[in-house]
């Protein structure tokens, strides 16, 4: 394959790859701070996402409410379901084998995504709310992309004063260093790890609604961002919070730059083998360990 | 109880070796798709039951020996016999290319890898449309070879079976258990947990490979939709757990109950089949980790290797 590539297609790709970082950063660090305070994978993360999306989704449609808009409450509905999820199922595996959790967060995100598929039926449904592009500088820039992009870099933005600042945030911080120092220190972990599970719902819920506007919605469109996000915090170093942002900018980059050279069908490979690739070189992340 | 077991097992391999000259074609085909999940669930049990690394993605196996052996019956003309085996091979080899960079690490690694292994496969099968087909499918000459098939494929179930029994009762199995309880306490102890794993799957990956080229064969026709559902997996998966994950015959209960149930009960409701499977998953982990016939084992003192 030729392809001559100008210095405009380039700035074009990184643009696109840079809005869509900011959403894999996002979602990315709801899975990462699930992983780091419990040690548990959530494999249902993005059906989480998904359910966030159909939220959206009806809330627009029937409602008649701006999609950009029904973001917050996206998020506050799955944070409840998080909770719900934490407090019902999840709880009881944190300590068990990590082959436990990985089971049972497999079984609730196939419950989930055929109890979509039961209430949603699989039929592709898409909010139109804003289409076209900006024309910057020779530069397209999607609307409903940029858009997203805002929302998902002010809601990660959010989310790092709230770890970085807050009470909560330093408990949930302290309970992903260690949790026997952090209960000796008077957290109350079972609390932290409730929270956390509604909160990190609620990143993959937001991610969910601001995809609405942008890709068709369909009950198995989480399947792809569980491994992508989960790919997001292995470029980014596990238990690396801030190393989010650079994963998901950097997944984003790559696949939009593999984007010029690959037909369609093979740009679902570039991730996984970006994966391999981490894995094989670096499986500390880029930035290295745990730094909470 | 246990000098019974024996002359029982071989009491019910006879009957099963008669009955397609008794049976009639949906008995067989039944019959045999029970041996295919039996191959299948004990396969996923040999990496995920023994050593504790979960496959999300053992269909991608079963998928790439249908591909391998599809193309060497349809382009080159290999006897289905032979081009299950290299079904089973080219299973094995793509299990040397996910498990070489993801089994080095202790941790989730290899169970998201095995996450995302289907839908790059299902690329790649319609990227190489001349090979493949694409999403058209390949079709096979037409051969009926369904009673050869059927004693094949019980081979091959008996063949898993047969291995899981070896490896439980040897110092290797010994070992890969030690790994999944406890893989800082296995390395201390010497065992080189990397090829331990990696021989583990390696081993897993063969039976999905063959029984994979022999229901391509089977069917005359694949398509990347037929041979890489996620249903593949969840199905070896909840198998294998409800029989009893990490022994020996509880995949094997696992397959034949959960087959005749979803033949008698579930087949009226498939539009719950998944939520019925992730309920089961669920009920499973949280319940009776170690299965039906680790719940047997408790109560009645059976030996634990079986």
């Amino acid at each position: 394959m030729n392809v001559v590539v100008t210095p405009a297609m380039l700035a074009q790709v990184i643009v696109s790859g840079i809005l869509a970082g900011g959403l894999y950063a996002m979602v990315a660090l709801g899975l990462g701070l699930i992983f780091g305070v419990m040690r548990v994978i959530n494999i249902a993360h993005g059906p989480l996402l998904m359910l966030g999306a159909y939220t959206t989704y009806f809330l627009t449609t029937r409602a008649g409410i701006n999609p950009f808009l029904t973001v917050p409450v996206a998020m506050a509905a799955l944070f409840l379901v998080g909770v719900l999820l934490q407090r019902g199922l999840v709880f009881r595996v944190v300590d068990a084998p990590e082959l436990s959790s990985l089971l049972l967060t497999f079984g609730i995100s196939i419950a989930l995504v055929n109890l979509a598929q039961l209430a949603f039926t699989s039929d592709l449904r898409a909010v139109e709310y804003i289409t076209g592009a900006w024309v910057i500088g020779g530069l397209a820039v999607s609307k409903p992309r940029m858009i997203a992009f805002l929302f998902a870099a002010g809601v990660t933005a959010v989310s790092f004063v709230l770890l970085q600042r807050t009470r909560l945030g330093k408990a949930i911080r302290a309970t992903s260093q260690s949790r026997e120092v952090a209960m000796v220190c008077g957290v109350d972990v079972a609390r932290i790890h409730m929270l956390t599970f509604g909160f990190a719902s609620a990143l993959a819920a937001a991610g969910g609604a601001l995809l609405a506007v942008i890709v068709a919605i369909q009950p198995e469109m989480g399947g792809v961002w569980t491994f992508k996000s989960f790919l997001v915090i292995v470029l980014g170093g596990a238990g690396n919070y801030p190393g989010a942002l650079l994963g998901g900018l950097l997944l984003g980059l790559v696949e939009q730059i593999a984007s010029l050279f690959l037909t369609s069908q093979l740009s679902e490979v570039v991730a996984y083998v970006l994966l391999v690739l981490v894995l094989l070189v670096r499986p500390t992340g880029l930035l290295g360990g745990r730094q909470t | 109880m246990k000098r019974l077991l024996a002359p029982a097992l071989l009491l019910v391999l006879a009957a099963l070796a008669v009955y397609p000259t008794v049976g009639t074609g949906y008995g067989v085909r039944s019959v045999q798709q029970v041996f295919m999940w039996i191959a299948l669930a004990g396969s996923w049990n040999l990496i995920s039951g023994l050593t504790g690394y979960v496959s999300f993605g053992h269909v991608a196996f079963f998928g790439a020996g249908a591909y391998a052996g599809a193309i060497l019956v349809a382009s080159a003309g290999w006897p289905w016999p032979l081009a299950a085996l290299a079904g089973g091979a080219a299973a094995v080899g793509l299990a040397v290319v996910i498990g070489y960079p993801c089994l080095r690490l202790k941790g989730p690694y290899f169970a998201i890898a095995m996450l995302g292994l289907n839908e790059v496969l299902r690329a790649l099968v319609s990227y190489f449309e001349g090979l493949t087909g694409g999403g058209n499918g390949l079709s096979l000459p037409t051969l009926d070879a369904s009673v050869p098939i059927y004693y094949v494929m019980g081979g091959l179930a008996v063949v898993v079976t047969g291995v899981s029994w070896l490896i439980v009762t040897s110092r290797f199995g010994l070992r890969l258990m030690t790994i999944r309880e406890d893989e800082l306490a296995a390395e201390a102890m010497g065992i080189d947990t990397f090829h331990h794993k990696l021989a583990a799957l390696l081993l897993s990956a063969a039976g999905p490979g063959v029984a994979g080229a022999l229901t391509a064969r089977d069917q005359g026709y694949i398509e990347p939709i037929s041979v890489f559902p996620l249903a593949i997996t969840v199905t070896m998966i909840v198998m294998a757990l409800f029989g009893g994950k990490g022994t020996v015959f509880g995949p094997v209960l696992g397959a034949i109950v959960l087959f005749v149930a979803q033949e008698i009960v579930w087949a009226r409701y498939p539009y719950v089949h998944p939520l019925l499977f992730g309920a089961i998953i669920i009920a499973v982990v949280l319940l009776m980790p170690r299965g039906v016939l680790g719940l047997l084992q408790q109560r009645y003192r059976l030996p634990r290797t079986i």
